[in-house]
């Protein structure tokens, strides 16, 4: 049995804080400069787009880069109505200066969001929000998809150069983005689905990849090679959001 | 495969063995590997960590748990004394190696490296625990 080739569509490679945020154009998001904005607008704003527009992913750079100047940056995930009591817990936590980041600000009703503010505010904390619509406080950006985008990520994933082209084609990635409306999420899990098939297809049912030779062919196409593992800098866990 | 090019000067590179042909291990089996380090001239390495773990990938959630863990911090020990290390662990049981559409189950030797600084870097080595056939594509997807 060989090593099987990763599929480089996966949530590994994919998830918030994998892929440097990049704007509706493939451009590289200047951070920074977004975090200059954050603090002219009072340490408290909303990152505002449709689904699957690339809020988480800014989000996770954005806190990461908070901490990397030496901030707070406590990271909270919305996924129902209960989870606010994991924000407000966060922010009366949270020395004074911290920047709470809340994922998904939507999924908390009208008066739990106030009640939050003021916490925020009464704690000296910002928060910094992602939320599909109007958030009830300054837009520090708003995200938007375009089938341009989606090429540009796709052209960062791991060993894209062996894989674009054969497995996955221009075409696959606009037929995707089209399917799925611009979501960004769903269109990178179709893509997941279409190198599945596609690679199973062609390496057989064994899951045997042209990287799990042994190698010594020299044309090693997959993302665990061989002889030299799968390489990068950080750890997955904090690479991967 | 590597994403290190754009963190720093250097670009190391792990080169690692396996004692099993093929990279595949059955369940309580001794994993034994040996590694070598290349790239890291005149980079000071502060720590090296072995691990031995197991995670999912695919389209959701992952997961992962890790069965090995070692940290050498003796500067004895890493490069540029010594570019070279070997370890060992006992395999578990499971969870076992598994190729599914959905979800896949892999385990992999990771090596990581940390710089004087707070610059990082690992390498990962995926081998097989036990055989389980893969998931087959339905007939209507293939």
């Amino acid at each position: 049995m060989a090593v099987p080739v990763s599929n480089p569509f996966s949530t590994r490679y994919t998830r918030p804080g994998c892929i440097h945020p990049l704007d509706g154009g493939g451009r590289r998001v200047d951070v920074d400069g977004l975090l200059e904005r954050l603090q002219g607008l009072g340490g408290t704003a909303a990152i505002v787009g449709p689904h699957g527009s690339g809020k988480s992913t800014l989000l996770a750079h954005l806190a990461e880069a908070i901490e990397r100047r030496g901030g707070n940056a406590p990271r909270i995930r919305l996924q129902a109505s209960r989870d606010a009591w994991t924000a407000w817990r966060a922010i009366r936590q949270s020395a004074a200066g911290a920047t709470i980041c809340i994922d998904s600000w939507e999924r908390i009703g009208l008066a739990t969001r106030g009640l939050l503010r003021v916490a925020a505010c009464l704690s000296g904390c910002g928060l910094l929000v992602t939320s599909h619509r109007w958030a009830g406080m300054p837009e520090l950006t708003r995200c938007a998809t375009s089938a341009k985008l989606l090429r540009a990520i796709v052209g960062s994933l791991p060993d894209h150069v062996c894989w674009h082209g054969t497995l996955i084609h221009d075409a696959d990635i606009e037929a995707a983005f089209a399917i799925h409306g611009g979501n960004l999420r769903e269109s990178l899990y179709e893509l997941y689905d279409r190198f599945e098939a596609r690679g199973k297809r062609i390496h057989g049912a064994s899951g045997a990849g042209p990287a799990d030779r042994d190698g010594s062919d020299g044309g090693r196409h997959g993302i665990h090679e061989s002889a030299d593992g799968f390489s990068y800098a950080g750890a997955p866990e904090r690479n991967l959001g | 495969m590597n994403k290190a090019a754009d963190r720093g000067p250097a670009m190391p590179k792990v080169d690692l063995q396996f004692d099993r042909p093929h990279r595949q291990h059955a369940p309580l089996d001794q994993l034994a590997v040996r590694y070598r380090i290349e790239g890291c001239d005149g980079v000071s390495i502060r720590a090296i960590e072995h691990s031995v773990l197991w995670y999912t990938e695919g389209k959701g959630e992952e997961d992962l748990g890790v069965h090995f863990f070692q940290r050498i911090t003796d500067r004895a020990l890493m490069p540029p004394t010594v570019v070279t290390g070997v370890f060992s662990t006992p395999l578990p049981q499971s969870p076992l190696s598994y190729e599914g559409l959905i979800v896949k189950v892999r385990w992999c030797v990771r090596v990581r490296l940390f710089f004087d600084g707070s610059r990082d870097f690992v390498s990962e080595h995926v081998f097989a625990l036990g055989r389980l056939p893969p998931a087959r594509l339905p007939a209507s997807r293939a």
